[in-house]
């Protein structure tokens, strides 16, 4: 079983207090442990590395600005998720990417059998991020925020401003078409189907 | 079918390696806190929230809140009377004022989740209407937002106890993204509230 997000790293109270108080030092540490769950979930989410960059910068530094705010009623890790997804979810809106994957055209609501095999199961990590880097940016936010940080549809859909079904569907076709695109032969069927 | 079949696509998924940013980028990161540390005056309100908003409130709360008025509050609960009326003992009083205590907090919390769900409903019907928000508003917007999912983050702790706070808290932030939607909305219904508190 592969473990939860990779956000999900408890921290020591006294390295917040430290934080809250000003230490440059202490908020490095908390850097260092979460630069690349803060950078991984902005690169899935925009889909480019100079974008995905800028949010882990916005993202850190609104959290040493606002540390202050933390009351530690929820854990860290989940308040600074918080602030990273906030800051990619900005940057899809206002961007073309939001655009672009709300007219994803070319992508159906066909699911397939929930006996068929999953091409992910076969694939290289590699073949993986690859298809996932074909998909809309929001489709592939869906995908990444439910299945990898483990979102309620209700949940994304209050962060996207969109409806819950909106969540559903984009996980279905996102799912649909990562199918399709890691075994291109899903793809062909439709081809060598016989004409009535 | 065999177990590599079975793998969820979450499980692979979660199962990628974690991207590493190009650079080292804790040294920009640290550049640009000292930057911050050293000028002071920007470490003040954003403008928008100095500007902005108390114009926008003087101007369009008036009217949301027609709107938006929480229906009143529910008259309050007769224990209090039974308190001073017919016990002497001052235990038993002390408990029913614990009583009291409690369903007035109980009562403003209802209330402020239903402020909330009014806010929140008032804001998806008219996000349609409303005029898409452009440069420093929608840097305003998104920012609340921020702050609104940073509230829902701690308001979805277990053995949560600052609810009602965090509750007030919620109903603020949604009332300033009222005031900043609503001219908007007004200036998109051909209103022309906007146009008098608009600042750049």
């Amino acid at each position: 079983m592969v473990s939860a997000s990779s956000f999900q790293i408890d921290l020591p109270a006294t390295l917040i207090e430290r934080v809250k108080s000003g230490d440059a030092s202490a908020f490095e540490a908390i850097y260092r442990r979460f630069e690349r769950p803060v950078y991984t979930l902005a690169l899935r989410m925009l889909g480019d590395t100079e974008a995905a960059r800028d949010a882990l910068h916005d993202a850190m530094l609104k959290a040493f600005q606002r540390i202050a705010q933390f009351r530690g009623d929820a854990p860290f890790w989940a308040w600074l998720r918080q602030i990273a997804m906030n800051e990619a979810l900005m940057r899809l809106r206002s961007g073309e990417r939001f655009v672009v994957s709300m007219e994803s055209a070319g992508i159906d609501d066909d699911t397939l059998a929930d006996d068929a095999p999953a091409p992910w199961a076969h694939a290289d990590a590699r073949a993986l991020e690859h298809a996932l880097a074909q998909l809309p940016a929001v489709t592939r936010s869906v995908l990444w925020l439910y299945h990898v940080e483990g979102f309620t549809h209700p949940e994304i859909a209050a962060a996207m401003r969109k409806s819950t079904s909106f969540s559903k569907s984009q996980l279905a076709r996102g799912t649909t078409r990562l199918r399709t695109l890691l075994d291109p032969e899903l793809e062909a069927v439709p081809c060598l189907a016989p004409t009535a | 079918m065999s177990s590599a079949d079975r793998v969820t696509l979450g499980e692979a998924l979660r199962a990628l390696p974690l991207a590493a940013p190009p650079g080292d980028e804790w040294a920009l990161l640290r550049e640009r806190l000292l930057r911050e540390r050293s000028h002071p005056v920007q470490s003040r309100p954003p403008a928008w929230r100095r500007y902005a908003l108390p114009a926008a409130l003087a101007a369009a709360l008036a009217g949301a809140f027609v709107i938006l008025r929480p229906s009143p509050a529910p008259a309050p609960a007769t224990v209090a009377h039974v308190a001073a009326s017919s016990s002497s003992n001052g235990t038993q009083a002390a408990q029913i004022h614990n009583a009291q205590n409690a369903a007035n907090q109980g009562d403003r919390l209802a209330q402020l989740q239903q402020r909330s769900q009014a806010l929140e409903r008032w804001l998806r019907q008219t996000g349609r209407d409303a005029a898409p928000l452009q440069g420093q508003d929608l840097a305003a917007a998104a920012e609340i937002e921020n702050l609104i999912g940073l509230v829902d983050v701690e308001l979805a702790a277990p053995r949560q106890t600052r609810a009602p706070a965090l509750w007030q808290r919620r109903v603020g932030l949604l009332e300033d993204l009222a005031a900043l939607r609503y001219s908007n909305y007004r200036l998109a219904a051909g209103g022309q509230v906007a146009a008098s508190w608009q600042i750049d």
